[in-house]
């Protein structure tokens, strides 16, 4: 098996400006449901926890979350794979046009859907009309006690009340390996990072990389596995994450 | 013979008591009248206006700081249901202020006479209620404080709003409207301020003395308020049916199910008329049963003509509610069916019936009878369950359709919280700026009142005596 | 494992290096290192946005996964798995990320405190946003502790004097058994909730009866074709959850191979039943029974002579006993027999039965069977971590219960505990608690307030363990010899010190054969000595000239190991010829209910107390913040009781009050409940949330000594309340509550 210490450079010339088409692969045969990618999430993102009564009224901040459903009734009772839940960084996505503010925006170098923390006004419209919902919102100022806040990670801004987050393919990531290749006058390699949640995963259940290079382990991971989904293509948001289902 | 001159008498007293067109008073004392409706204020004002102001203190304003403060958290809203009760109100206010302009330009338009006493009533009515949509849209937003990025304002860094956002043009669609209303109701009101300036003293006088901007009644002076009058109640009416639309687009251009609906721009609007003749009728209820000389002015006849316009579109309305449903329903996706099912089947299906009990069934049993819709508090009553009932239809398609999306993980019911008092609190804003505003300006458009009579003849045609109308203009 | 390095890995290690010297430099303890040089080169660790990785071992439970800490400018930011370290190979689970919530905890014992038994160690705040610190003043200074020690240590008969300890770290462990083993004082005895809720006495035992070696197992899930688990949590907190996930993924997903089946035995079930391709809802005690009947089915199919082991059980009357269809096991056992790459791994509640061993023994037979000892996709013996020559495993319940009772007998004057809280782990029954009134003197290592340091007269708290050296050995997991090596990631936030200093400190006051057994300056001068003993092994990761060089580069690479596959085959002959019974469990108790505790897979034993741990939602159910009784719908309908609605739940040995969540996945006759919650103290994330299932644990073991923690049968009462569970799931959208479809 492909392992991420097999290195490619990227075959794919990109012109200035470009970050390349980052993508990722779910395998929900495999993925557990442990929840190490959740809190691997929130750990780097800086993700505030909600207390019980908030999390109980769908307010928790869950970058990620990992979806199951029951199939048939006990003893023929099973459960569903595991579907883990995240921004599918669409390349049409709907949450875009809809923001007043352009705070929710498509950034042209990473084809990413970038949310601007501190254009956002709170108008929630990018959440509704999210087809995966998948945007949390800081409902209020949850708060770390001291010295819980030690822990933030000074990469990624702290989210005040009143604004619209959700996953980023941990950016501040692909930034840290692009300006590094950059200062070594090269490319990014694939493997050379990876997001806090495809990084944690024990089962390795979650793939991430450029799906623009054929040689990147997503896209031989897609072509190996063969039948990947896109959730909710039907809407046209041309998903960047694909799920493998079953066997 | 004498009978025949009883009877024709008789008709023609029946007419002018019917009719306020034809029920002229002397000119002075008419003023006076309306002179006297504004001064006369009762303890009993003074204890609803005192009752009223606390509520909004508390339920508007002091809500409002506790929300800004703590966040978002203590309303109700949560994933999936992002936007709550604050949408609701904010689709409820602007379908209010409709019947205002509804009835001052699109009657006037079509020189619908009985129109006359309660155009400004109703137009008071379009002002105040869009004030309250702007606080319910506003206390919606996560950083209210910064809604000014919202606004097309050159910057240095040349941040501009979204324009493809319908929030966006719901903005303009809001400001425009709030602007040409407020004209619209400032520019009849003039000769009105003339009237009251010469009739009063002290700082009534100097308020109307600014406010009727040195109006003499020259000929010059009246033909050119006469067309800007006709060139904004032509000009606004566009403007209101846009209005609407555009809050429909909120939810018609994003893709969920249940919203996403191409009838949607014409519903609300449907919608929003029929709310707003509810409320119309409402208001003038109360302005008739509390304020001093206003039963020679509004008349059941006004109630008549209003109730029908009521049956029809309410009507019109069930119509578009079945189209909507019919086509969403036959469409046959599963998530909208899913979602349909919800309305009617879900833990809050009541309100559906409930709503098509209030806007349909209620509304046809009742004003389908002329004496009955004559009936002042009757037809009041219908307008109030129109108006819940339209509530009731946004909040069907605001909070109870986001409970279902095409993530079923993620449904989740929502449970107002802060937003009852906060929307309470506008309620009380609303009802506090418009007695304010019955004291202070004449709710009766004097001179427009006057202008009708002066039209209006009876005449003698053999033995029928006619109603017969000159144009004025 | 790949010889390749990523650019990434050498850039990260060539950082660790450098990263290294500057620990050494920063860190309390190893302020000894320091090597003096002006400041014209900062330390990097001082350089904005410049990350230092650390590699040290995770402390959040024993399995010792290797983790590289992201630290900037002092500060621990994030937890990575270690990418070289044979055991998980740059995976952590999600207690691992969380364990910076417990290095900053907001409720951490913040130095040397003297208190009444009893007494809170901090402010009760139930608001999980407070920001008050509330924690209790240290009214201690060091001096004082260590004298303190020192006297307990002289005072007192070395036979007076016990030592409890957790199962990690190791370092502190060997330390502690050299100062037994010189002085005379008891042995430390070791003990841990997920240990008692693995059964690894039985495991133990059950491979010495079998294979005639008391050794844990491996089993090589990855290599596997088809897969029958025994009740084996695997994926969630059993033994070394990582690495036996990373197996799962490659039974199921290999490239090499075929898409792997999982078959789960299970009376209720779990996150692993959850991913299994059939899920068999066995009655709880029928284990044994299944697991012979399918061993006789599958000999049957495969011909020849039946295993004697095998020869007694009855299919026919097993499917009636278990409740699973004979057409089920007959399928399973063809699956089985036919299969080229078959395993079976018994664990769990199975073991945690009356018959626990009789499971134990006839899931290994079945092995057996399969011939799959040594083999890929088959059962190995755990390598024995480097230096080791016997595998140890912590102590069993019944072994804690003998511990219990001599402390209630007065036999331990003075009480050490380090890295465990019995208090709140053991089963309530065995009165832990009360007996620490019979101990004299109670000093309490514990870096948390948890319920046993409230129960002590000294606390005198050592560091997180990321603020700690030490080292772990691998016990399963890995098919290297594994010595996990721990250092400090940050210096200690607060004024708390290392156990293995206090206690070499104390020895040096203590003076006598307490000074002779611990003649080093320090931990870390004990460390090397230890860890320098591997320099003469051949074949290791890395080697080094001389001992300060091998400790260098013993923190760099986050241990040590053997670069050759250290799992041994279990000897096959005899497996099949024993005897093994298949009656079926017995229960105690008097209700009409089975009952399945577990260990909550996202909390474990010790994860309460960290706030992100508590919202992660479980895997099974997506309860957040609490605990809650599993129960099947129809079960629930009969009984009248709905989702969120309050029960008593009653065992022989007491009882508890908590929500039910309606479960589809469990017997009609089974409730469970997780373990994990339910805590008295232990910070205000974990104080009173949720309810302890060892309040209802009576005191029953199996042949082998560990806890029948599931040999119970409970009571069910309605209490009328109503407790909404804070859940990620919908009920509308997965159960469809208040849908309006018809039920």
């Amino acid at each position: 098996m492909a392992t991420l210490n097999d290195l490619k450079i990227s075959e794919v010339k990109l012109s200035e400006g470009e970050g390349g088409k980052w993508g990722m692969v779910i395998d929900q045969d495999i993925c557990t449901g442990c929840q190490a990618c959740v809190a691997a999430c929130a750990m780097e993102n800086n993700i505030s926890f909600v207390g019980e009564e908030d999390s109980g009224y769908g307010r928790s901040m869950h970058w990620i979350r990992i979806e199951r459903f029951w199939e048939g009734e006990y003893p023929e009772v099973k459960m569903t794979p595991n579907q883990p839940m995240l921004c599918q960084q669409c390349g049409s996505a709907p949450c875009e046009p809809v923001c007043p503010a352009f705070a929710t925006v498509h950034s042209q170098a990473e084809k990413l859907n970038l949310q601007v923390y501190n254009r956002c006004v709170g108008t929630r419209y990018c959440a509704n009309n999210c087809p995966y919902q998948v945007r949390s919102f800081n409902w209020r100022d949850y708060k770390r006690p001291e010295p819980l806040a030690n822990q933030l990670n000074p990469d990624v801004t702290v989210r005040r009340r009143g604004v619209m987050e959700k996953c980023t393919f941990c950016i501040q990531r692909i930034h840290k390996a692009q300006d590094q290749a950059k200062a070594e006058g090269r490319e990014v390699m694939d493997g050379e990072f990876t997001t806090a949640c495809a990084q944690a995963c024990p089962a390795n259940a979650i793939t991430f990389g450029r799906t623009d290079d054929p040689r990147s382990l997503v896209s031989q991971l897609a072509k190996r596995r063969g039948h990947g989904a896109k959730h909710l293509e039907e809407l046209g948001t041309l998903p960047n994450v694909t799920y493998f289902k079953g066997g | 013979m004498t009978d025949h001159k009883n009877h024709a008498e008789h008709a023609e007293a029946h007419l002018r008591e019917k009719h306020l067109m034809l029920d002229p008073l002397p000119r002075g004392r008419m003023n006076e009248m309306v002179m006297e409706s504004m001064r006369h204020i009762t303890w009993k004002f003074w204890v609803v206006f005192g009752i009223l102001a606390a509520i909004s203190a508390y339920g508007l304003f002091y809500s409002w700081g506790v929300m800004i403060a703590e966040g978002l958290g203590v309303a109700g809203v949560n994933r999936p249901v992002y936007w709550g009760i604050f949408l609701v109100n904010t689709v409820f206010w602007i379908g209010i202020s409709h019947a205002g302009t509804f009835i001052s330009a699109i009657l006037r338009v079509f020189k619908a006479e009985f129109r006359r006493p309660f155009t400004r009533a109703a137009e008071l009515m379009t002002t105040f209620g869009l004030v309250q949509a702007g606080f319910s849209i506003f206390m919606h937003m996560g950083r209210v404080w910064l809604s000014y990025w919202l606004m097309p304002y050159p910057n240095q860094r040349l941040l501009w709003p979204n324009l493809h956002s319908p929030l966006s043009w719901d903005l303009l669609a809001i400001t425009t409207y709030i602007l040409g209303s407020t004209m619209y109701l400032f520019l009849p009101l003039i000769p009105d301020m003339a009237m009251a300036r010469d009739r009063s003293t002290g700082w009534r006088k100097t308020l109307y003395k600014i406010l009727a901007l040195g109006f003499r009644g020259t000929e010059g002076e009246w033909t050119h308020l006469r067309n800007a009058m006709n060139i904004f109640a032509f000009a606004i009416i566009p403007v209101m049916f846009s209005v609407h639309t555009i809050v429909s687009w909120d939810f018609a251009a994003a893709t969920r199910p249940g919203w996403s609906s191409t009838i949607f721009g014409p519903y609300f609007v449907i919608g929003a008329l029929h709310s707003g003749m509810g409320a119309v009728i409402t208001v003038l209820a109360i302005i008739r049963g509390t304020m001093k000389h206003m039963k020679y002015f509004i008349r059941p006849e006004h109630f008549d003509a209003i109730g029908k316009l009521m049956l029809i579109i309410s009507m019109t309305w069930a119509y578009f509610f079945f189209n909507d449903y019919m086509v969403q329903w036959y469409g046959g996706d599963k998530w909208t069916k899913q979602l349909l099912h919800f309305h009617e089947a879900g833990p809050m299906g009541w309100m559906w019936f409930a709503m098509l009990v209030c806007n349909v069934v209620i509304p046809w049993a009742i004003l389908w009878n002329p004496k009955w819709r004559s009936t002042p508090w009757l037809v009041s009553t219908v307008g109030i369950i129109i108006n819940v009932g339209m509530w009731f239809e946004r909040y069907i398609i605001v909070p109870i359709s986001l409970t279902i999306n095409r993530m079923p993980f993620t449904w989740r019911m929502y449970q107002p919280g802060i937003e009852i008092p906060l929307g309470i609190g506008t309620l009380a804003f609303f009802a506090l700026l418009y007695m304010a505003a019955s004291k202070l300006i004449p709710l009766i458009p004097v001179w427009e009142v006057q202008e009708g009579q002066m039209a209006h003849e009876l005449k003698k045609f053999g033995r029928e005596t006619v109603v017969t109308v000159s144009e004025l203009e | 494992m790949s010889e390749k390095f990523s650019r990434r890995d050498f850039l990260k290690l060539a950082g660790m290096g450098a990263a290294t010297t500057a620990v050494l430099t920063g860190c309390g303890p190893a302020s000894r290192y320091v090597k003096r040089e002006p400041y014209q080169q900062m330390p990097e660790y001082n350089y904005n946005g410049q990350s230092t990785y650390y590699a040290t071992t995770c402390r959040e439970c024993a399995a010792g996964c290797g983790l590289v800490i992201r630290t900037i400018q002092g500060r621990a930011i994030k937890t990575e798995g270690n990418a070289n370290h044979p055991l998980n190979l740059g995976k952590t689970c999600a207690r691992g990320q969380a364990t910076l919530h417990g290095l900053y905890n907001p409720n951490r014992v913040r130095g040397p405190i003297k208190h009444a038994r009893g007494d809170r160690l901090y402010a009760k705040a139930n608001d999980p946003f407070n920001d008050n610190f509330d924690d209790a003043e240290p009214n201690m200074s060091w001096d004082e502790a260590l004298q303190t020690v020192a006297d307990a240590l002289t005072k007192y008969k070395p036979e007076e004097i016990g030592f409890l300890m957790g199962m990690a770290p190791d370092h502190l462990f060997d330390l502690v058994t050299d100062l037994a083993n010189a002085t005379g004082i008891n042995a430390p005895v070791r003990f841990g909730a997920l240990g008692m809720f693995e059964s690894r006495a039985t495991l133990s035992k059950a491979a010495e009866t079998l294979f005639g070696e008391a050794r844990m197992p491996f089993f090589d899930v990855g290599g596997a074709q088809v897969v029958l688990s025994f009740g084996a949590n695997f994926l969630e907190t059993w033994l070394s959850p990582v690495s036996y996930t990373r197996g799962f993924a490659s039974l199921r997903q290999a490239e090499t191979k075929m898409r792997g089946k999982l078959v789960q035995f299970e009376a209720r079930m779990s996150a692993t039943g959850g991913k299994a391709d059939e899920w068999v809802p066995l009655r709880p005690g029928t284990e044994a029974l299944v697991a012979l009947a399918i061993g006789r089915l599958a000999s049957e199919i495969r011909g020849g002579a039946m295993p004697r082991v095998f020869s007694s059980v009855d299919p026919i009357d097993v499917a009636s006993k278990s409740g699973v269809k004979l057409e089920a096991l007959e399928h399973i056992a063809a699956m089985f027999a036919n299969s080229t790459g078959a395993l079976a791994i018994p664990g769990g509640a199975a073991l945690g039965q009356s018959n626990g061993l009789a499971v134990a023994e006839a899931v290994l037979a079945l092995n057996a069977l399969a011939d799959n000892f040594g083999k890929p996709g088959g059962v190995y013996f755990s390598p024995l971590a480097p230096s080791q020559t016997e595998y140890q495993r912590p102590a069993s319940a019944k072994e804690m219960q003998d511990f219990v009772q001599k402390m209630k007998d007065g036999k331990f004057k003075a009480l050490f505990i380090h890295g465990v809280n019995p208090v709140f782990e053991l089963p309530a029954s065995m009165d832990f608690k009360g007996a620490l009134a019979n101990v004299e003197q109670v000093i309490s290592f514990a870096t948390f307030p948890d319920e046993t340091a409230a129960e002590a007269d000294f606390i005198f708290p050592d560091h997180h363990g990321l603020e700690s050296w030490g080292y772990q050995r691998v016990v399963t997991g890995s098919d290297l010899p594994v010595l996990s090596g721990a250092q400090p990631v940050v210096a200690p936030y607060y004024d708390t010190r290392a156990a293995a200093d206090v206690l070499i400190s104390a020895a040096q006051l203590a003076g006598g054969s307490f000074a002779q057994a611990l003649p080093f300056k320090d931990e870390v001068e004990f460390l090397r000595g230890k860890v320098s003993a591997l320099m003469g092994e051949a074949n290791g990761s890395f080697s080094a000239m001389d001992a300060v060089a091998f400790m260098a580069s013993f923190q760099q690479f986050g241990g040590w190991w053997k670069m050759s596959d250290g799992r041994t085959a279990p000897s096959a002959a005899d497996a099949l010829n024993q005897n093994v019974k298949g009656d079926a469990a017995e229960f105690a108790g008097e209700g009409e209910f089975f009952f399945i505790p577990f260990v909550s897979p996202t909390l474990a034993e010790a994860g309460a107390n960290k706030p992100w741990l508590q919202e992660l939602p479980d895997p099974t159910t997506t309860v957040m913040w609490n605990t809650w009784l599993e129960m099947n719908p129809e079960t629930a309908h009969e009984l009248h009781i709905e989702y969120d609605d309050v029960v008593r739940v009653v065992s022989e040995a007491g009882a508890v009050e908590l929500p039910v969540y309606v479960y589809p996945a469990i017997r009609p006759d089974t409730v469970a409940m997780p373990f994990g919650q339910g805590h008295t103290a232990y910070g205000r994330y974990a104080e009173g949330r949720g309810v302890n299932p060892a309040d209802l644990f009576g005191g029953h073991f199996n042949e082998a000594g560990d806890l029948a923690f599931a040999g119970m049968k409970v009571k069910i009462e309605k209490t009328g309340k109503k407790r909404p569970l804070s859940r990620l799931e919908s009920m509308m959208g997965v159960y469809g509550v208040g849908l309006g479809e018809e039920h």
